[in-house]
């Protein structure tokens, strides 16, 4: 007896999507083997000192180009519980919209002061923090002139808790066009960081993310580490 | 991504979104795609017969998937999983995690681990098998498990026998021979769409 779930939808104009997303429907998993499909990631990241201010890239070294801002958050599941001691990998692109990855061919200029690249760990309460960029928006598809607004890309991971997505910016003129905002439909709400004010810090402003993981995966609490 | 719209406390999960095409590649320097070391560096082996799986992930063209982010996950020879629920069990090997990930350049990938054994934990033989969780560009995560042809126990594995018959070799990963040091290889071919595409499973809804 076959029993079918979503079907995964493709993202309108993005040729990846339409070159990588399964066309069948996604098949339900047994209760039986439900719970091996749960992976839990062991804990070794060593997180050297910094590595939260992708501002700089190191301390003591100038501030790279653009506005600074500070992002603030708390990871939960869908009961509110705390996803504590999980590691937060944080990746965007610099001012004018150019990762370092040696992939990014864009020919958009570097900035010698970004790395773009960060870390962090939610601490016992599945607050989380870091500083960065504000990224700029780049243009995606130049033959039909659609851009990738701007985004700052996360990805969260901890005991059997799993999730990679994107902080989107309210008023981004490119948010309507882009592909997997088109999917989230009225969802986009929860991936867009809620701007406030810090007056008096050295940012430009914070922005509010908060992180529901979602899904059935068990999530372990008990195994808190130190 | 829909979700229920029967009423409830529940929070409304954040949307998962594509991997991009930029992930950090530094941010992989710590992962190993060899299971048979704990860490680098010392000698001891986990129990179990040592295995080598050359695979690779396609799109609907074909082509290699570059790029993706991959995520292993398995059970030690004795078919125990390194959980929290586990931490304890007479069985778990020390020398032994069970998870794996990295990125792939180009869309092959190479595993090298000890064949997973049989879990009989939830009421169901589960034949050896390996989750793999592929995150990437153009998609959100999808996930599928993995079998061994051959297996005598695939026959009533619960998750197998719920796939189509004519699918189910889609998942098999295929015995190839050997190495120069004897260790047994094997291959596998993921393909993320189209008409040969690898059934991925619905983690959301089930």
């Amino acid at each position: 007896m076959t029993q079918y779930g979503r079907t995964i939808e493709i993202g309108p104009t993005d040729n990846t999507s339409n070159e990588r997303t399964p066309r069948h429907p996604l098949h339900l998993i047994p209760d039986s083997a439900r719970a091996s499909f749960a992976p839990y990631a062991p804990y070794n990241y060593g997180i050297n000192p910094g590595e939260a201010d992708m501002t700089r890239l190191a301390a003591g070294r100038p501030r790279a180009d653009g506005d600074p801002i500070k992002v603030t958050g708390t990871i939960t599941d869908q009961f509110g519980r705390p996803i504590r001691n999980s590691l937060v990998e944080i990746w965007n692109a610099n001012k004018h919209g150019r990762y370092t990855h040696i992939e990014d061919q864009s020919g958009l200029p570097l900035d010698p002061n970004f790395l773009g690249i960060g870390r962090t760990i939610s601490d016992e309460n599945g607050n989380y923090e870091f500083w960065s960029i504000r990224p700029g928006e780049y243009l995606a598809r130049p033959d039909i002139g659609r851009w990738r607004p701007k985004h700052i890309h996360m990805s969260i991971r901890g005991g059997s808790s799993r999730l990679i997505t994107q902080m989107y910016f309210n008023g981004d003129p490119h948010n309507d066009a882009d592909p997997m905002r088109i999917l989230m439909g009225d969802n986009f709400d929860k991936n867009i960081g809620k701007e406030y004010d810090t007056p008096g810090k050295e940012f430009d402003c914070g922005y509010q993310f908060d992180i529901v993981i979602g899904g059935k995966n068990p999530t372990f609490f008990e195994n808190d580490i130190a | 991504m829909t979700h229920s719209n029967i009423k409830s406390n529940l929070l409304t999960p954040t949307n998962e979104d594509t991997l991009g095409p930029y992930y950090p590649i530094s941010l992989c320097d710590n992962d190993s795609m060899d299971l048979t070391k704990i860490r680098s560096g010392i000698i001891n082996e986990p129990k179990g017969e040592k295995i080598i799986i050359n695979g690779c992930v396609k799109d609907i063209n074909g082509e290699l998937a570059n790029g993706c982010l991959l995520e292993f996950w398995q059970t030690n020879s004795d078919g125990i999983y390194r959980t929290p629920d586990n931490e304890t069990h007479p069985d778990l090997d020390p020398w032994f995690i069970g998870y794996a990930r990295n990125r792939t350049p180009d869309g092959n990938f190479t595993l090298t681990t000890i064949k997973p054994g049989i879990n009989e934990e939830l009421n169901a033989k589960r034949a050896p098998n390996i989750t793999l969780t592929i995150f990437s560009d153009g998609i959100m995560r999808v996930v599928t498990q993995l079998f061994f042809e051959d297996e005598s126990s695939n026959e009533n594995d619960p998750l197998l026998r719920s796939v189509p018959e004519e699918l189910r070799s889609r998942l098999m990963i295929k015995n190839d021979g050997q190495n120069e040091e004897g260790i047994k290889t094997y291959k596998i071919e993921i393909i993320m769409a189209g008409e040969k595409e690898t059934p991925f499973f619905d983690d959301f809804a089930s």
